[in-house]
């Protein structure tokens, strides 16, 4: 028992620096109970995943999470053992046995499990219960709260099991460190880091090239068709670009930057300044001991920041592209007289009809004649083309007039792309894009011969758009003309389609009126709703999206500890030397600008990096392996903005802190 | 000869205890001396060294320094004072581990602003003076304990303080290191005209002073003048000094 109250008084008087320790595991095990919690809940799997896929992604997320939190908690062992290395010295040098000191540090780990486990279980249960509620509103489920326990008690047997395993194990490790390193290694463990660091010119060039050279294979993907990515293939292409990037990482952190450093300090202008001159051989003197952790994070960073930005962005993107595949609330093709009225009368018992606008659009499809016609014209008119394999269309252009166009971007609320059109002339046309064609070429232009009643009517394309004011399933290949020729067409023989859209606030986000409709019109494939495809796509992603969340979170929280605890010792350990610094003169002013200084640099290297890595990535993906449907818009890259901010933000955070406690330690008032 | 720094009645009590570590101490020293304070452990020695360099302030009295009263001092103005008047030389050497010798030795004179040229020529200077000049480009732990410690005289000299501060600098050195660092601050003494004032409690070190201070109990109880006789005499008289205030013990 005599270690145990060793134990107790050692954390006690040392509280402020395992604080944060403490709180790093409870995080880490609230974030692993939560996910626990969540995997193990039935009521709310039962309802998210009819298929099992849900449950299949958790079991592959689970095992990553697993490996976190023991790379985590082993990581932040390591580093508080080697902290107090001189200390168990000390004991052993009074005589305590190595077994008595290893009974010690085990006291002292279950003392914290234990009070993480607590607040972690407490806190997890929390994260978890909001999980479940936020889910429940976001996807409009029926849950019944009650059915959820606030403690899911197999949870709760996983997590402890779990912990306790892995303090085992790093008990198993402590114990083989204390017994294979000496007495004189234990006393003078410290400052065992002291070798010379060698620039290795080459491997600094070389890491310097590679990650250029990976970034230019990255950016090689606008070539399009040309590209490595196309004519090599995208997986060997992308492998070798990953490689160069990470191999060129690891070699630019370790060889470039130190390399950089020293060779900077021949500008004697700006070495031989206050702050500098201790500043850059401080750096050069830190990646000596701390390359391997600062490669570690970085690259941890980097797969974290493109992974959440590449899901932000495949989670975004299909919703935004909802705008174009369904552009009304509603819309459907009238296939006999009789529709129209019933879906108007539907309709009516849900809103009052002046707040609902219904405008029907009668399509003409017209043959035409060109050098080259747009794929549009010919699209979805061979199996394979289309998803659905029913619906083929016929080959041709789709008419509609200007005055259609105008009141339909109207209904949609689309008034902004209203006010750029202007009046079309008899010979022009709108056409309007699936999407851009993939080698940047445009239409705009170029002359079509319409066959309008037996006449080959040449029409000059004045631009191209992506504002389609109907489906896809509707119409491809539209065409706007203007209302002359929309009345000449009209006239003649060509064959008609009829849609009908509607649109209105008072409709927008009712399934039961969907349903409704789909039953009235007989599962018609023409049918389609705004609200509905959102709300379609919200409930298939969003659970992956939460799934992917529980991984960034968590590391987050670790790269944080780690940037922290790391700063944290190499500050302390250098505490001397800021002792002399102020004592030649240093003001506490220019101390805490060292300090600053240094800290953002350890912390801006994982930084810039991970975001570097993430929007080449990120390019890649957006061009290679997604669809184009909305074209080069900046607003497709706000989830991937907002990925980025949050994450500055949690490391600014973290900076802030880091910097706080160091100066703290450092500097006396 | 000018004074350069005065001591009145310079008091220090740490807590409540009531029991001074320095109990109305008062000196002068002049330009140009080379002074050796000298005194058992906890006889107020290093509290005296921390009032008088502006590290710490006493309970009471007044200390002036290039006619300068610390007491007016705040936190800004105390660190510029050190930067522009106080050298300090430690006895665990305290030099920067991750500088090089040449940086080490340059950074007072960044802090004081000096071009780049001015700096190296400086350093270079001083390192040929101090023996250390095939040092410069190595880190302080490829050098034995003596080099480092004429590193950091030539740190806390190269600036030209008005006063340097000496604590127990020969306290980890070998005798021949330590000889070797006493005739550098000796010689700095003669041809700079650098002022020292130096802790000790080793009488062979004080005997290079050339008038020591003996505390006990935070006051100053002996002040032995070496007047033109030779080292050796000079050191005799302080052991004989010492002695008898240690059987008095």
């Amino acid at each position: 028992m005599y270690t145990l109250s060793i134990a107790f008084k050692n954390l006690r008087k040392n509280f402020s620096f395992y604080a944060l320790y403490i709180l790093s595991v409870s995080l880490v095990i609230t974030v692993y109970f939560a996910f626990t919690s969540f995997s193990m809940n039935n009521v709310m799997l039962e309802k998210i995943s009819g298929d099992g896929r849900v449950e299949s992604m958790c079991r592959v997320i689970s095992v990553f999470l697993i490996a976190f939190v023991i790379f985590y908690m082993s990581y932040s062992n390591r580093f508080f053992l080697r902290r107090r290395t001189k200390e168990l010295g000390i004991y052993a040098l009074l005589g305590y046995r190595k077994g008595s000191i290893l009974s010690l540090l085990i006291s002292e780990n279950v003392i914290i499990g234990i009070g993480s486990l607590i607040i972690g279980l407490v806190l997890g249960a929390i994260m978890h219960k909001g999980i479940v509620y936020g889910t429940t509103i976001l996807l409009d489920l029926s849950i019944d709260n009650s059915q959820i326990s606030f403690f899911n008690l197999s949870a709760i047997a996983n997590t402890i099991v779990f912990i306790f395993g892995v303090i085992f194990v790093m008990a198993l490790s402590n114990a083989r460190f204390l017994f294979k390193t000496s007495l004189m290694d234990l006393v003078r463990f410290e400052k065992s880091a002291e070798r010379k660091m060698k620039f290795r010119k080459i491997s600094a060039i070389l890491g310097f090239i590679l990650i250029i050279v990976g970034y230019v294979l990255a950016l090689d993907i606008f070539r399009g068709a040309d590209s490595l990515w196309f004519s090599v293939g995208f997986y060997p292409t992308g492998l070798m670009t990953a490689m160069s990037i990470v191999i060129g990482t690891v070699l630019f952190i370790a060889s470039f930057l130190p390399f950089a450093v020293e060779k900077s300090k021949q500008r004697k202008k700006t070495f031989y300044t206050e702050i500098r001159i201790v500043t850059a051989p401080n750096f050069i003197y830190r990646i000596r001991s701390n390359a391997k952790t600062l490669i570690m994070l970085t690259l941890l960073s980097a797969a974290t920041l493109t992974v959440s930005s590449v899901m932000a962005l495949s989670l975004f993107y299909p919703i935004a592209a909802v705008a174009r595949i369904a552009p009304s609330e509603l819309e459907f093709r009238i296939e006999n007289e009789r529709q129209a009225d019933d879906v108007k009368l539907l309709i009516n018992q849900y809103a009052p009809e002046d707040l609902v606008t219904f405008i029907q659009t009668d399509i003409f499809k017209v043959s035409a004649s060109a050098e080259r016609l747009p794929i549009e014209y010919s699209f979805g008119t061979s199996k394979g083309d289309a998803d659905n394999e029913k619906i083929l269309r016929e080959e041709g252009f789709e008419c509609i007039s200007y005055s259609q166009y105008t009141a339909l971007l109207q209904a949609q609320d689309r008034n902004d792309i209203v006010q750029k059109l202007s009046e079309l002339q008899d010979d022009e046309c709108i056409l309007v894009k699936y999407q851009p064609n993939s080698d940047g070429s445009d239409e705009t232009g170029c002359i079509y011969s319409l066959n309008i009643n037996n006449n080959s009517i040449p029409f000059t394309v004045r631009e191209t758009t992506l504002n389609n004011p109907i489906s896809f399933a509707n119409s491809i290949g539209t065409i706007i003309v203007s209302d002359n020729v929309y009345e000449r067409i009209k006239a003649g023989t060509a064959t008609k389609v009829s849609i009908l859209s509607i649109n209105g606030e008072a409709i927008e986000d009712n399934e039961n009126l969907f349903e409704e409709m789909k039953s009235l019109l007989g599962n018609s494939p023409y049918l389609l709703g705004h609200s509905h495809r959102v709300n379609e796509i919200m409930a298939a992603n969003s659970s992956t999206f939460l799934l992917i969340a529980f991984l960034v979170v968590l590391f987050f929280i670790a790269t944080g500890s780690i940037l922290y605890f790391n700063n944290i010792s190499a500050v302390s350990d250098s505490k001397a030397d800021y002792e002399i610094l102020s004592k030649m003169g240093y003001t506490n002013r220019k101390l805490k600008r060292i300090i600053k200084k240094q800290i953002l640099t350890f912390f801006s290297i994982p930084f810039l990096f991970g975001l570097a890595d993430c929007i080449f990535a990120t390019i890649v993906y957006k061009t290679g392996l997604m669809q184009n449907l909305l074209g080069n818009t900046i607003t497709l890259y706000f989830p991937t903005m907002i990925a980025v901010a949050l994450t500055a933000s949690i490391y600014f955070i973290y900076y802030f802190i880091t910097v706080h406690t160091c100066c703290k330690t450092v500097i006396k008032h | 000869m000018n004074t350069l720094l005065e001591a009145k009645e310079v008091t220090k009590i740490y807590g409540r205890s009531g029991h001074p570590s320095l109990n109305k101490v008062s000196f002068r020293v002049t330009e140009g001396e080379f002074i050796g304070i000298m005194g058992a452990s906890g006889s107020g020695k290093t509290t005296l060294l921390n009032v008088l360099s502006t590290i710490d302030t006493p309970t009471s009295g007044s200390i002036r320094i290039n006619n300068v009263n610390l007491k007016s001092l705040n936190h800004t103005s105390a660190a510029d004072f050190r930067k522009d008047n106080l050298g300090f030389i430690f006895q665990e050497y305290f030099l920067l581990d991750s500088l090089t010798i040449r940086e080490n030795i340059s950074v007072p004179l960044t802090l004081q602003k000096l071009p780049p040229q001015k700096i190296e020529s400086m350093v270079r200077s001083l390192a040929e003076r101090f023996g250390i000049a095939s040092q410069l480009n190595k880190y302080p732990h490829e050098l034995s304990g003596g080099q480092r410690q004429r590193a950091s005289a030539a740190r806390a000299i190269v600036k030209k303080p008005s006063i340097l501060f000496a604590d127990e600098p020969t306290g980890a050195l070998d005798s021949s290191s330590a000889t070797e660092l006493l005739n550098t601050l000796y010689e700095a003494n003669k041809e700079l005209h650098t002022t020292i004032l130096m802790v000790t409690h080793d009488a062979y070190a004080a005997s290079f002073a050339n008038r020591i201070l003996i505390f006990k109990d935070g006051c100053i109880i002996k002040e032995l003048m070496n007047q033109g006789s030779s080292r050796r005499a000079f050191y005799e008289s302080i052991a004989a000094e010492v002695t008898k205030l240690d059987t008095a013990r």
